[in-house]
């Protein structure tokens, strides 16, 4: 009689009706899609954005362009000392990368969970700094050196050395993460201690992966480097406030395309050098 | 002989495989030189040559300048309440503007379901790779220009800055569907906005919401700062404090920011391990 009921008792019980909605998940859908619909709604009343006057105001904005900004001033950007600035910028962002990239190898190591020496106290303190570093954007960390060490490049190259160190760190302890454990288990057997597992164990599966993250992070340097110098830290940053300063809109616009065309040559470079890097794998 | 002749291929192939790498070894050499020139010639043009040691010191007035940051003003947090939801809610809309706005870029984008692939596909990927390559900062001063100071530069330039990160990464989740439902649909009759809304969306819109929260992550971050050109937030708060050399200020104003990053991160955290 046992036997009979239990096989009854466990098939699982057929729904009568099909529904498109299951219980718990649609209301869960359903009440993010509302906390978001109410948190816009929200910041529209909040921020005083006038909605009965947006349409006229992209009308303005053909208008703003099309008066202020048109006739881009091709030659002030032609001129042999802005193309000084932008190497100075190239400059700042290739040392910056390149510092960042310095600092990332520690401090991936420390905050990558399966390979940092200590999970007590290292682990969370390297997450914690790579954390600060990528959080407070990379005109706050220029203008900050700016503060400390005056106007140039030194404080640009140091502001894009923490932004970088923190944008590699997080994608680079990310790799760390997600290597092959075996290796790194076998030469510990063999006891191998911290610094051989690292070079020899963890080292030579990253190696592909770390290349593709600086040649990234170089990419994304530069794009930030075209800004900080708007704050005092050198490059074309600088010439960009200038201009904005003098109202010389024309000058803006040509400035702003200029950046356009360089980040679009480095994205095209990194993405060039990335490919050419998987290939070699 | 078979032997023998297997032997010398084997060599031949041997000596070719030690050429290479010596070849191979040459060029990381080659690459490896160059890079270091660029660092030697980087490094004394941007730090030798520009920078003025005079102005910056020993390593103690160093110190020194960089310890009047060392203290927090604690009297400026309750006004501080106030910009610190603006910037957050900065970036909830300029998010979801950028969500709104990228629909056409995604749609364009997408190679396998884009209207026209030789004209349409090259104008979506300018439009993703303008948003991206222009820094917040630059669009702000834009936005700014147009629209007066305010929140609503700023809930622009974000938004127009996050136009390209989303609609890459949708448009690429989309290109990766499977095809079977698309066909399906199509083989009933459905128009390619039905086709759309019930074969593609229900298939990417996970992955559509998971890099949406990350950039809205990404966009509290920026939205801090935009206040430095005048689009409002905690930006405009760290201007003034820093142009009143308020240096403990400046502090409260950092702590405030990393409060509300790490507060996204650890939100869009959560949410994300939910979803997937």
């Amino acid at each position: 009689m046992t036997a009979n009921a239990s096989p009854a008792s466990q098939a699982p019980a057929i729904p009568k009706r099909w529904s498109r909605y299951k219980h718990p998940e649609s209301l869960y859908s359903y009440a993010g899609w509302l906390i978001a619909f109410s948190v816009v709604v929200f910041s529209i009343e909040y921020l005083n954005i006038p909605l009965d006057r947006l349409f006229g105001m992209f009308g303005r904005m053909g208008e703003v362009i099309a008066q202020r900004y048109y006739p881009a001033d091709i030659d002030y950007i032609m001129d042999r000392d802005y193309l000084g600035y932008v190497i100075e910028t190239i400059q700042m962002a290739y040392l910056g990368a390149l510092f960042g990239l310095l600092i990332t190898i520690p401090l991936a190591w420390f905050a990558a969970y399966n390979m940092t020496p200590s999970k007590l106290f290292v682990y969370p303190g390297a997450r914690v700094f790579s954390m600060s570093c990528r959080a407070v954007h990379e005109t706050i960390w220029a203008i900050l050196f700016v503060s400390i060490l005056g106007y140039g490049m030194l404080p640009g190259v140091l502001a894009l050395t923490l932004f970088s160190a923190g944008f590699a760190a997080k994608l680079f302890a990310e790799e760390i993460e997600a290597i092959d454990m075996g290796q790194v288990e076998a030469m510990r057997a063999t006891g191998a201690n911290l610094f051989q597992v690292m070079v020899f164990g963890v080292f030579p599966q990253v190696r592909v992966a770390f290349t593709g993250i600086a040649i990234y992070t170089w990419d994304v340097a530069f794009r930030a480097a075209t800004v900080v110098g708007f704050f005092g830290a050198g490059g074309m940053g600088w010439y960009l406030k200038r201009s904005v300063l003098q109202i010389e809109t024309e000058r803006v616009a040509a400035i702003i395309l200029s950046i356009i065309v360089l980040v679009l040559i480095s994205e095209l470079l990194s993405a060039w050098a990335r490919n050419t890097v998987m290939k070699m794998k | 002989m078979d032997n023998a002749t297997g032997l010398h291929v084997m060599d031949m192939r041997t000596d070719e495989i030690l050429a290479r790498r010596t070849r191979r070894q040459r060029k990381t050499a080659l690459v490896g030189v160059i890079l270091l020139g660029l660092v030697i010639w980087s490094v004394d043009v941007t730090v030798v040559q520009d920078t003025d040691w005079e102005r910056i010191g020993s390593l103690g007035e160093v110190m020194e300048a960089a310890s009047q940051f060392a203290g927090i003003d604690f009297s400026l947090f309750p006004s501080l309440i106030g910009p610190t939801l603006e910037t957050l809610l900065i970036a909830c809309l300029g998010t979801a503007m950028g969500a709104v706005l990228c629909v056409p870029a995604t749609w364009f984008g997408a190679m396998n379901i884009t209207p026209f692939a030789p004209i349409t596909y090259p104008i979506a990927r300018l439009m993703m790779t303008l948003s991206r390559s222009v820094h917040e900062i630059v669009w702000a001063l834009f936005f700014v220009a147009v629209f007066g100071l305010g929140a609503m530069a700023g809930v622009f330039a974000i938004a127009m800055r996050s136009i390209g990160f989303i609609a890459k990464l949708s448009a690429e989740a989309i290109e990766d569907i499977d095809p079977g439902p698309v066909e399906a649909m199509r083989a009933t009759g459905a128009n390619t906005f039905q086709v759309m809304l019930y074969a593609i969306l229900p298939q990417v819109l996970p992955q559509v919401i998971g890099t949406v929260i990350f950039e809205w992550e990404i966009n509290i971050r920026r939205s801090a700062v935009l206040g430095l050109v005048g689009a409002g937030g905690l930006g405009l708060v760290f201007f003034r404090q820093m142009n009143t050399f308020n240096f403990h200020g400046v502090t409260s104003v950092i702590i405030a920011i990393l409060a509300i990053i790490f507060l996204g991160e650890a939100i869009s955290h959560a949410i994300r391990r939910r979803m997937i």
